[in-house]
């Protein structure tokens, strides 16, 4: 879907990316990592058609960046970091305007209505919106075109826990539908959760590109990681809790900890044996002590 | 994909309460005070004086004298020195000596122009009664001499006859005020259009428009169509307040004597200018607040230089000079000419045109500096 072959942008004299090669494969949801100036902001930029690239080449569904810009925009999308859309219409008139611009069917409107739990916010202004509200709108808009691909820069960023996960479900929805997805999150649960593929991305360079499976699986120990489904309660049983919804557990105590949640009526998600979680691996291999 | 931009620019503009008070209330109201506090100065009416005689003659020279003025409204004869602004002292002797001088004592306060005047009107009754006494001692010894002096007249206005040049008209004080705070008020469409672009612009709402395909000139060009339609919505109820609601507080109407297609003209001179000027400061500034400050600020000054405040016909030459670098002097002396002189279109193509080239420059360079400013940051 997205090949990217030694791929330069300088500002100055600065060199922002530097030979940066990277391909994504068509409807996988992938993580871009990498600390604040590693170049992620950068190359979503240049992805988008926003920004022009010194060396290299880019090329999105066999359409080549450079020749057919225009193009590949028509297929492409971004949800921003901050909320791009207007507070002071409603919900409805901003997604109108959006999908008026874009020439969006009915179909797709309807669609990003429904796979963002919209419909019974449309005649509410935007500005009124909870946080977790306005980042679904924000998301809606960018599948107001049908996109092929989308890239999420940081979209739970200040968001509620039960939004948040709302948002990640919803972006599962998207390859299922097909659509490639590229995430960027500084929240490595969020990429464990959704991510079929990561890359770590570190002084404008790809230094490490595998499936989540992989990378997780080479660093093996007693833990267990142990995903369910959001519930308030997980948070009041005192286990140890790596996001919201994500205990982590030894093989030993794995059986206790399943009954507890059943007891409680917490639902699963999936069990990952004898993998560290994503964080501590960005760490060791950036030699960054945070994210 | 156009009309949906525009759409949605009004709808925003339309919802901001402060935004229309600025744009339609406060010129409004500025026009109403105006045309009212300035409409005695504005105003050609009759002179008066006001004059304290006090005759130590008492002879039938100095009682013709003051007889002949009393008839006269110009003069308003007081009881007390006090509050006469003139105190005219007409010396002993003063018919038997034909050379014998007035005294005049002015009011400090009063302006060299007012004592001017009061000299030439009141020198007019003097002659007249000196003229008088001559023809009177005459008529025995040659009574043709003495018709003839006689008949002569006296009065400023039967020495001249007067045409008016209307090239320099001035205006009342309405003609002054609707199209100063018309222009004022256009050109406050930087307050909406700033908080819009610097939002849009902070929240990457127009990197997230680039993204669509939309270019920085559809962007720039949907925003300054709203805000086109705007201004000339403005400038057709500025002149009805003139027109209509000036007239009740007892000042005179706006009278238009030139053309409407020229009022159209200059309305969209205007509004190029006023836009370019405000997409530029909106792209500049790095916060709402200040682009409406720097906004706010230039456009005082640019009113203070340009005839808005002080109309330019009172200012020294040096000021007058000055203010055409103004644009808002541009607009200003366009609807000056509009309203006071039978102007048309092509009377204001001048005017236009330097308002029309300054707005399509300064888009340009905002469109340029835009587009860097999006490609900048995501």
């Amino acid at each position: 879907m997205l090949k990217v072959k030694n791929l330069t942008k300088r500002y100055g004299k600065k060199v922002a990316l530097n030979n940066l090669s990277l391909e994504i494969k068509k409807g996988s949801v992938f993580g871009l990592l990498g600390v604040n100036g590693a170049g992620k902001t950068t190359l979503l930029s240049i992805l988008n058609g926003l920004m022009d690239f010194d060396e290299g080449e880019v090329s999105i569904d066999g359409v080549s960046l450079k020749d057919e810009k225009r193009k590949v925009k028509s297929f492409s999308s971004i949800i921003p970091q901050h909320l791009a859309f207007y507070e002071n219409l409603s919900v409805e008139e901003n997604l109108e305007f959006f999908a008026s611009i874009q020439k969006a069917t009915k179909e797709d409107y309807e669609k990003a209505i429904e796979v963002n739990y919209l419909g019974e916010l449309l005649k509410q202004k935007a500005s009124t919106l909870s946080g977790g509200q306005k980042r679904r709108l924000n998301i809606a808009i960018g599948l107001l075109n049908n996109p092929k691909i989308i890239y999420f820069d940081e979209p739970t960023v200040g968001v509620d826990p039960k939004s948040r996960n709302e948002i990640l479900d919803s972006i599962k929805e998207y390859k299922k539908l097909g659509i490639t997805v590229v995430y960027t999150s500084h929240y490595m649960s969020e990429i464990e959760r959704i991510c079929d593929e990561v890359a770590i991305v570190s002084d404008g360079r790809v230094i490490e590109q595998d499936t989540l499976e992989n990378l997780l699986s080479n660093k093996v120990s007693d833990k267990v990681m142990v995903e369910s489904v959001f519930n308030e309660k997980l948070s009041t049983l005192g286990l140890k809790l790596l996001d919201e919804t994500t205990v982590e557990t030894t093989q030993k105590k794995l059986f206790e900890v399943l009954k507890l949640l059943e007891k409680n009526e917490i639902a699963l998600k999936q069990i990952r044996y004898g993998s560290t979680n994503l964080e501590k691996h960005f760490l060791e291999i950036t030699g960054e002590s945070s994210v | 994909m156009f009309s949906a931009m525009i759409k949605k620019e009004l709808l925003l503009v339309l919802r901001d309460k402060h935004a229309l008070m600025a744009l339609f209330v406060m010129p409004a109201i500025f026009i109403l005070i105006m045309s009212v506090a300035m409409r005695d100065q504005f105003s050609v009416k009759n002179i008066e004086f006001t004059l304290f005689v006090k005759d130590l003659d008492n002879s039938a020279m100095s009682k013709e004298l003051l007889s002949s003025i009393k008839d006269d409204a110009t003069f308003h004869l007081t009881q007390t020195q006090k509050s006469a602004d003139f105190m005219l002292e007409i010396p002993k002797e003063y018919e038997k000596e034909s050379n014998a001088t007035l005294h005049l004592f002015i009011q400090s306060s009063l302006k060299e122009n007012e004592i001017k005047a009061f000299e030439s009107i009141f020198s007019e009754y003097i002659y007249k009664v000196r003229f008088g006494a001559i023809t009177e001692a005459i008529e025995p010894f040659a009574p043709d001499v003495a018709k003839q002096l006689s008949e002569f007249e006296f009065s400023v206005d039967k020495l001249y006859d007067v045409e008016y040049n209307n090239s320099k008209l001035l205006p009342n004080s309405t003609q002054q005020s609707v199209p100063a705070w018309i222009v004022f008020g256009m050109f406050f469409i930087i307050i909406p259009m700033s908080t819009i672009y610097v939002n849009e612009r902070k929240q990457n709402t127009l990197a997230r428009l680039n993204s669509m395909n939309i270019s920085v000139f559809s962007m720039t060009l949907s925003k300054s169509i709203p805000y086109f339609l705007i201004n000339q919505v403005q400038v057709w109820i500025m002149i009805a307040v003139g027109i209509f609601l000036v007239p009740l507080l007892d000042t005179p109407a706006l009278e238009i004597n030139g053309s409407i297609f020229a009022i159209l003209e200059i309305a969209v001179g205007l509004s190029l200018t006023a836009i370019g000027i405000s997409t530029l400061i909106a792209v500049s500034a790095s916060s709402s607040e200040q682009a409406t400050t720097i906004g706010g600020i230039s456009n005082i000054l640019l009113g203070a230089i340009g005839g808005v405040m002080v109309p330019k016909f009172i200012m020294p030459e040096s000021m007058q000079k000055l203010a055409e670098l103004s644009p808002m002097s541009w607009g200003l002396d366009g609807f000056l000419d509009i309203f006071l002189t039978s102007a048309d279109s092509s009377a204001v193509f001048e005017d236009f045109a330097k308002l029309a080239t300054f707005g399509l420059v300064s888009l340009t360079l905002s469109m340029i500096l835009l587009h860097f400013r999006i490609k900048k940051r995501l």
